[in-house]
């Protein structure tokens, strides 16, 4: 499969990728690990006049960096790197699960964490974690900088708080006090290569190690428009002692604030089935995690 | 407009000119004349155009030829030395690995990359390595055997004779 014709070129600086993006109008778009813009491009999706390219903008920068309760995540860094991240294992477990369930390993040694997050789809997998732990992220364009919550940057499927000249320039995470948890579960048909039928990332955050809980976090993937907080269901959880039933009616909640559609993968009343098991499943999980339960 | 890069393929330098357009895939097979990467799907999804990109593997279906610029490429035409086989190539023969051959250069490949970071890999470990690279003909089983095997004797040629 051919491409069709472009101009190209390579920013040096995030100034300068600014600048180009702002200069070459609504026809430009950006390219980082290339994964998802050069099938829509194949496919005639998109058919950008002029690609402008970030890879060099990593510069020897990590892929995590951590700053007291503070965790950058590089937008350059490879969903294979975000995986295998000892950093970000201990920290946001579920983040690094996210990345690993992304495609195959020959796709996540390519695909970028911003390219996951600022191609905006429903499905994308390390969206549900992120929103979990109330990430951020930093929007720059040739007229500033501004940071955006990410439960707000997501306004629909393959749409987001991005301008066509802004540029995603990182993913920030405050680490909450007390002892946290947390857990990402994907269904899809097959282990490898699959678009989540339905997901769910999770977080609880404890007062203390079998305590009551102080936050809760709660998001879905593939069952709306836009990766998706169930607030309902954080609401139960907060300030309670977990238990059994308490986590299966979190499930059943989530569950009910699911939005899904009927699509080749599943049917809505199957994938809102599945909300609630994931969702049961996975604050399982974390609560383990977090050093609760029984 | 064409374009001037510079990158290493198999060990040797290539400098080339490439318009915008034009795939990793494209440049090894149209313009180096290196057809071990096939083109499979073309979107990233059979594994068939992969090749080692600075030691990972990717697929190169999916990499533009100016991003590889500066770059080290490993194709399958690189794994055999002096006419002799890299001891995973041997093992596929040994142990059945190939049927058709359409995917065995990404099979190679991808295994070379496990093998190179983890000698002494699970079956488990193997399997995931492979997960991106699909096989129509053998049902994996024999694949992942050669895999095992050519693990095997990278151990015992490091042991010496």
């Amino acid at each position: 499969m051919r491409l069709p014709m472009f101009e190209y070129a390579e920013a040096k600086s995030a100034a300068e990728a600014c600048g180009m993006l702002a200069d070459a109008g609504p026809d430009a778009a950006l390219i980082a690990g290339g994964t998802d813009l050069l099938v829509r491009m194949k496919r005639g999706l998109e058919r950008p006049a002029r690609v402008v390219s970030i890879r060099r903008l990593r510069g020897g920068l990590p892929a995590v960096a951590r700053d007291g309760a503070r965790l950058a995540l590089h937008p350059l860094a490879t969903m294979a790197e975000l995986a295998a991240d000892p950093l970000l294992e201990h920290a946001c477990g579920n983040v690094a699960a996210g990345a690993r369930a992304v495609g195959s390993p020959l796709v996540r040694n390519l695909a970028t964490l911003g390219g996951n997050l600022a191609s905006a789809r429903p499905c994308a997998d390390t969206a549900p974690p992120l929103l979990s732990w109330d990430a951020r992220v930093r929007l720059q364009s040739a007229s500033g900088e501004h940071s955006v919550p990410l439960d707000d940057f997501f306004t629909g499927p393959g749409a987001s708080a991005l301008r066509r000249d802004e540029l995603l320039t990182a993913v920030e995470i405050e680490l909450p006090a007390g002892s946290s948890g947390s857990a990402f579960l994907k269904l899809g048909q097959r282990a490898a290569l699959e678009i989540a039928i339905a997901s769910a990332a999770v977080r609880l955050t404890l007062d203390r190690p079998g305590g009551t809980i102080l936050a809760a976090r709660v998001a879905l993937g593939s069952v709306a428009p836009v990766p998706l907080r169930a607030r309902a269901a954080e609401d139960l959880l907060l300030g309670r002692v977990p238990n059994e039933d308490l986590i299966r009616e979190a499930g059943e909640a989530a569950a009910r604030e699911a939005r899904p559609i009927d699509d080749l993968r599943a049917s809505a009343a199957y994938r809102r089935e599945m909300v609630a098991v994931l969702v049961r499943r996975a604050l399982t999980a974390a609560l383990e995690r977090a050093g609760g339960g029984r | 407009m064409k374009r001037l890069i510079r990158l290493r393929v198999n060990g040797e330098p290539v400098e080339t000119a490439v318009p915008a357009n034009r795939t990793l895939l494209e440049l090894l097979r149209d313009d180096l004349g290196l057809t071990g990467a096939k083109e499979g799907c073309g979107e990233g999804d059979c594994g068939a155009c992969t090749v080692l990109l600075d030691g990972l593997p990717v697929s190169s279906c999916l990499v533009l030829a100016l991003q590889a610029e500066g770059r080290e490429v490993l194709t399958v035409e690189g794994l055999a030395q002096d006419g002799q086989l890299d001891l995973l190539q041997q093992a596929f023969v040994e142990e059945g690995g190939v049927q058709c051959g359409f995917c065995t250069p990404g099979m190679l490949l991808a295994a070379k990359s496990l093998l190179d970071a983890k000698p002494n890999p699970s079956e488990a470990e193997i399997r995931a390595a492979i997960s991106g690279n699909l096989c129509r003909c053998t049902g994996y089983q024999k694949i992942v055997e050669s895999v095992r095997r050519a693990a095997d004797l990278r151990r015992a040629a490091r042991r010496g004779p």
